[in-house]
């Protein structure tokens, strides 16, 4: 399985790594600017967003080296091995104002809930393809699966990070909703998901988060408080109008108005300083990698790829979602990066693994096996 | 449980179309929400654009104000009375302090404070803004803020502040007059709506401050600086210079002025002097004098309840507020009465023997031994009581009354200043108004003395006097000659308004004004005191009783008498006698007699106005009034 077929490299996913240079490309011009003021931060920022990013292209060239079909084979002990590092990240983890996400390797603080996100799209994309009958999946047959989410899922409300958690139920949604269901399925599902709300929020949400999603729905309620983040992001947005401010020039942003500006509102501080033409063309190169996604996934050769491919992409658009819907005030502000393009090794690297993976199923889309 | 490896094959079609069909319905609900963010940004970006690009600017604009220089207050010759000089506060920035114990240390040896007091007022401050910063100290002087500036790298977020202050040149010279500034009141910033006035602004709270304050505040500068989130600034983006106020020059002569209210020293009292011809005031002395130091930036509370229990009431200005029996000042009026409704001619003669019998009842002359045979001129130098006595008795108290007002009394001058005093002149009507009583005839013979119901202002005697020495011309005392931009151009002049004319014969005034000069020119005059080198002078004293003479004369020297007893010194007069130049007018609050106490005051005054050089009242050239250095 480790030989190489010259095919590969005539198959080779030029496409997926030019508009992943492109992006990452983007998010660094970006980066300089948030974090040119910012003081404390400054260039060790910026290097060390470079590093990620040459790491992460070693890692996609890792990972394609290798046919996928072999995460098949190792999904559980992978899976296995990042429910550890969550529970790790609970019990020594770094608390970072009363959370505690991290876990401190000395030269990286790895952020464990990042590739958590990856390995449910792997564990679920391989369930479901080593499972699925063509007759459609009952719901006692989706228990193990809706398990195998909450297990994650738990730990990772716990640190607490919900915009994450919440992740995860997407990607268990995206995915499950993508294989054969039966129409009692889905209803039961729904109901189960929908009885869920209002437990959650009575019994498993901290008040800040409660806070958060009030102020969400009500802004003015709160405007220096919660509401002030999502206040200033749209003024950032907005102020940029149609060709925004020029490079640097992002008042919002390098006066300190935009919080977290070079991690989750990095678009914030995009949008300002390029505008609406510049915003487009962010939106089209991100989109692009997704629809690009969506095309590996409809090539793939087996059904392991296209449950793979799609969970990705699911993985790929949900967060761009949710981030974007943040900072353009339609959803309350959870953490949430934007990959590829907001500062972070651990979703920044995890965002690249996913990719190799995608550009792996890609080059092998006429391969038959061995 | 896991399939092998290599046996995944190629998926059947039916699947395939499955999976196509799902890819493709993913992808369109994928391209409906990437189109609901598109057009989150259309409505943001294209729609509200311009409406958020204005909350940004005053995200990161902030408007600082720029205190103006207040204008100068000059004297008549372009002397600088009052002007401004830079006051340096000690202030704290907290977010530029790192090592705050050891600066607030430093500081505290530097300040000859207290550590204590120190840290007492960064924590009074703490619950405002961070980029506000903290008052340490106010107005330090020259070698602290040297020191300061030397040790500026060992201390941290310790600046200097520097903001203008008046200045007062000399002092509480003219205090009245000049007035003070304090922060303006809620009322205040009510009346001024419209206008530039701010809260926390400094504004007129008496005097000329006041009156013309919308000239003398000039227009604040506005500073734009680009702020951070904190409201530190980064950096400035506009400054508009502050527009320095317009200066007042006075009519005051600084000479003068100084003259009279060192003359006056700890007494009260109060000191006029007005140019005949013009009625533009020379002098106006209020004393005592108001700290106006002490009245800047507020003043406290010991010193306020201080000013309220000095018994010779610093808070009223005497000149134009304080109304006093006139005293023998007021024989000018009854003399003025009898020549002109024929009366008495310049011959006419009345024996005073030291008193006189009206109704019964006994009116002493002040010279118990009499005068013997008095006409107008003796009867004037000397102050003869009984010679008055019988001009009042004939003339009447209504008649009395006419000619008082005549002479401009009972009634405002109409000088800027606020809250000046009507004073009173009776007649039998007033009396029944007020007392519902009838007029007694010998409360005529008082009246004709000056010593009944009648109350003057030191402003309207002053006055008095002019008209008697311009032949019956009143002109409106003038404060300020004029309003001079910080460029030195003119904005406005005030020119000599001459009222009313007094219609009267000649010989009446130059019969009054013969003998104002022989009541200080005469061998016996009783103004003889007032005298001065080379000029002549006339006038008139008076010593108004304040109790019942009867009560003052059980002591033997004048110094025993409890202060409140002791009679009000009065002179009036004008020099040269020849073409009268100049009217001055003295009180002294229980100072004793007028000759003795209030002639020698008015010549130092009128010898101040000699002394000079003559420079009539013109506006000086820019070079002189500039060279203040503001």
């Amino acid at each position: 399985m480790l030989r190489f077929d010259r095919r590969l490299l005539t198959n080779f996913d030029w496409i997926m790594l030019v508009a992943v240079i492109v992006v990452a490309l983007l998010g660094l011009v970006n980066l300089y600017s948030a974090t040119a003021l910012q003081q404390g931060l400054g260039t060790s920022v910026f290097i060390r967003q470079v590093a990620y990013l040459l790491v992460g292209f070693t890692v996609i060239f890792a990972i394609i080296m290798v046919d996928y079909k072999v995460l098949t084979k190792w999904n559980y002990h992978l899976y296995i091995m990042t429910i550890l590092l969550l529970v790790a990240a609970l019990v020594i983890g770094t608390d970072v104002a009363g959370t505690q996400r991290w876990i401190n390797l000395g030269f990286f603080r790895l952020q464990p809930s990042e590739p958590a996100k990856l390995m449910l799209v792997l564990t679920l994309a391989s369930y479901y393809y080593r499972k699925d009958t063509g007759a459609g999946f009952t719901f006692r047959e989706l228990l193990v699966p809706l398990g195998l989410t909450l297990l994650p899922f738990a730990l990772i409300v716990r640190q607490p990070d919900l915009g994450t958690a919440m992740m995860l139920i997407f990607i268990f949604v995206s995915m499950t909703l993508f294989v054969k269901l039966k129409w009692s399925t889905l209803l039961t599902m729904a109901g189960v998901g929908l009885s869920f709300v209002p437990l959650a929020w009575f019994f498993y949400l901290k008040p800040y988060q409660r806070q958060r999603i009030m102020t969400f729905l009500d802004p003015e309620s709160d405007p220096l408080g919660t509401g002030y983040h999502i206040a200033q992001s749209k003024i950032a947005v907005g102020s940029g109008a149609t060709f925004g401010k020029g490079y640097m020039q992002g008042t919002q942003a390098q006066l300190d108005f935009l919080p977290e500006r070079h991690t989750d509102f990095a678009f914030s501080v995009w949008a300002e300083e390029w505008g609406f033409i510049g915003s487009i063309f962010f939106l089209a190169c991100y989109f692009f990698i997704v629809l690009w996604g969506m095309n590996i996934a409809l090539t793939a050769r087996d059904k392991f790829g296209v449950l793979l491919a799609f969970g990705i992409v699911s993985l790929l658009f949900w967060q761009a979602f949710i981030n974007l819907g943040m900072v353009l005030g339609l959803l309350p502000v959870v953490g949430m990066p934007l990959p590829l393009f907001s500062y972070g090794g651990s979703s920044l690297l995890t965002t690249m693994a996913a990719i190799g993976i995608l550009m792996n199923i890609r080059m092998r889309r006429y391969m038959t096996g061995s | 449980m896991l399939r092998p490896l290599g046996n995944i094959n190629k998926m059947d079609p039916a699947e395939l179309t499955m999976l196509k069909k799902r890819i493709d319905a993913a992808t369109a609900i994928m391209l409906l929400i990437v189109g609901i963010l598109v057009l989150r940004l259309w409505h943001l970006q294209i729609q509200q654009g311009s409406e958020y690009q204005q909350r940004s600017e005053s995200n990161r604009i902030r408007v600082q104000q720029l205190a103006a220089p207040r204008g100068n207050l000059l004297d008549r010759h372009g002397e600088t009375l009052v002007t401004n000089r830079p006051r340096f506060n000690v202030i704290w920035i907290r977010d530029d302090t790192p090592h705050a114990s050891e600066v607030v240390r430093q500081l505290a040896s530097i300040l000859d404070l207290d550590t204590t007091q120190i840290l007492d007022r960064i924590r009074a401050g703490a619950n405002q803004p961070r980029y506000i910063p903290t008052r340490i100290k106010e107005d330090i002087d020259w070698p602290t803020l040297v020191t300061i500036e030397n040790n500026s790298f060992n201390l941290p977020g310790v600046q200097i502040e520097v903001h203008p202050q008046r200045d007062y040149r000399y002092h509480n010279m003219a205090s009245h007059m000049v007035g003070y500034l304090g922060e303006i009141s809620r009322q205040e910033l009510e009346q001024h709506r419209g206008g530039d006035y701010r809260q926390g602004d400094y504004i007129g709270k008496m005097g000329l401050e006041k009156l013309f304050d919308t000239y003398l505040r000039g227009e604040k500068g506005r500073k734009y600086v680009e702020v951070d989130v904190r409201g530190f600034a980064q950096k400035q983006l506009q400054i508009q210079e502050p527009l320095p106020g317009n200066d007042l020059q006075l009519t005051l002569d600084l000479q003068m002025q100084r003259a009279a209210e060192a003359g006056l020293k700890d007494r009260a009292g109060a000191v006029v002097a007005m140019e005949v011809n013009t009625g533009r005031l020379l002098t106006l002395a209020s004393a005592p004098t108001l700290p106006l130091d002490a009245f800047s930036g507020g003043i406290s509370r010991t010193v306020w309840q201080g000013l309220l229990a000095d018994r010779r009431a610093p808070l009223v200005n005497k000149p134009i507020q304080s109304q006093y029996p006139p005293a023998s000042t007021y024989k000018i009026v009854t003399a003025m009465a009898a020549l002109e409704e024929d009366i008495i001619t310049a011959d006419s003669t009345f024996y005073c023997g030291g008193s006189t019998v009206f109704q019964g009842h006994r009116y002493h002359c002040w010279k118990r031994e009499g005068h013997g045979h008095v006409d107008l001129e003796q009867g004037m130098a000397e102050s003869c009581d009984v010679y008055f006595y019988q001009l009042g008795q004939r003339l009447g108290v209504d008649t009395l009354a006419r000619y008082a007002r005549k002479l401009g009394l009972g009634r405002k001058t109409g000088v800027v200043l606020e809250h000046e005093k009507d004073g009173l002149v009776p007649t039998r009507e007033w009396k029944r108004q007020r007392f519902n009583e009838p007029w007694q005839d010998g409360e005529t013979l008082s009246v004709s003395i000056g010593q009944g119901f009648n109350l003057v202002t030191p402003i309207q005697v002053t006055r008095m006097t002019a008209a008697v020495a311009n032949g019956g011309r009143f002109y409106r005392p003038l404060l300020v000659t004029g309003i001079i931009d910080p460029e030195g151009e003119v904005l406005r002049e005030f020119h000599p308004e001459l009222e009313e004319e007094t219609p009267a014969r000649d010989s009446t005034w130059k019969l009054l004004q013969k003998s104002l000069e022989a009541a200080v020119m005469n061998v016996q005059a009783t103004g003889r005191s007032a005298r001065i080198e080379d000029i002549t002078v006339a006038g008139k004293t008076g010593t108004a009783q304040v109790v019942r003479l009867a009560r003052v004369e059980l002591f033997e020297d004048d110094e025993d008498i409890p202060y409140h007893f002791r009679h009000h010194a009065w002179f009036t007069a004008y020099a040269p006698a020849e073409d009268p130049e100049v009217a001055v007018t003295v009180l002294v609050e229980h100072g004793g007699g007028g000759g003795a106490v209030a002639a020698p005051l008015a010549k130092e005054v009128l010898e101040a106005y000699f002394r000079q050089q003559k420079t009539p009242v013109v506006l000086l050239p820019e070079s002189l009034i500039r060279r203040d250095g503001r």
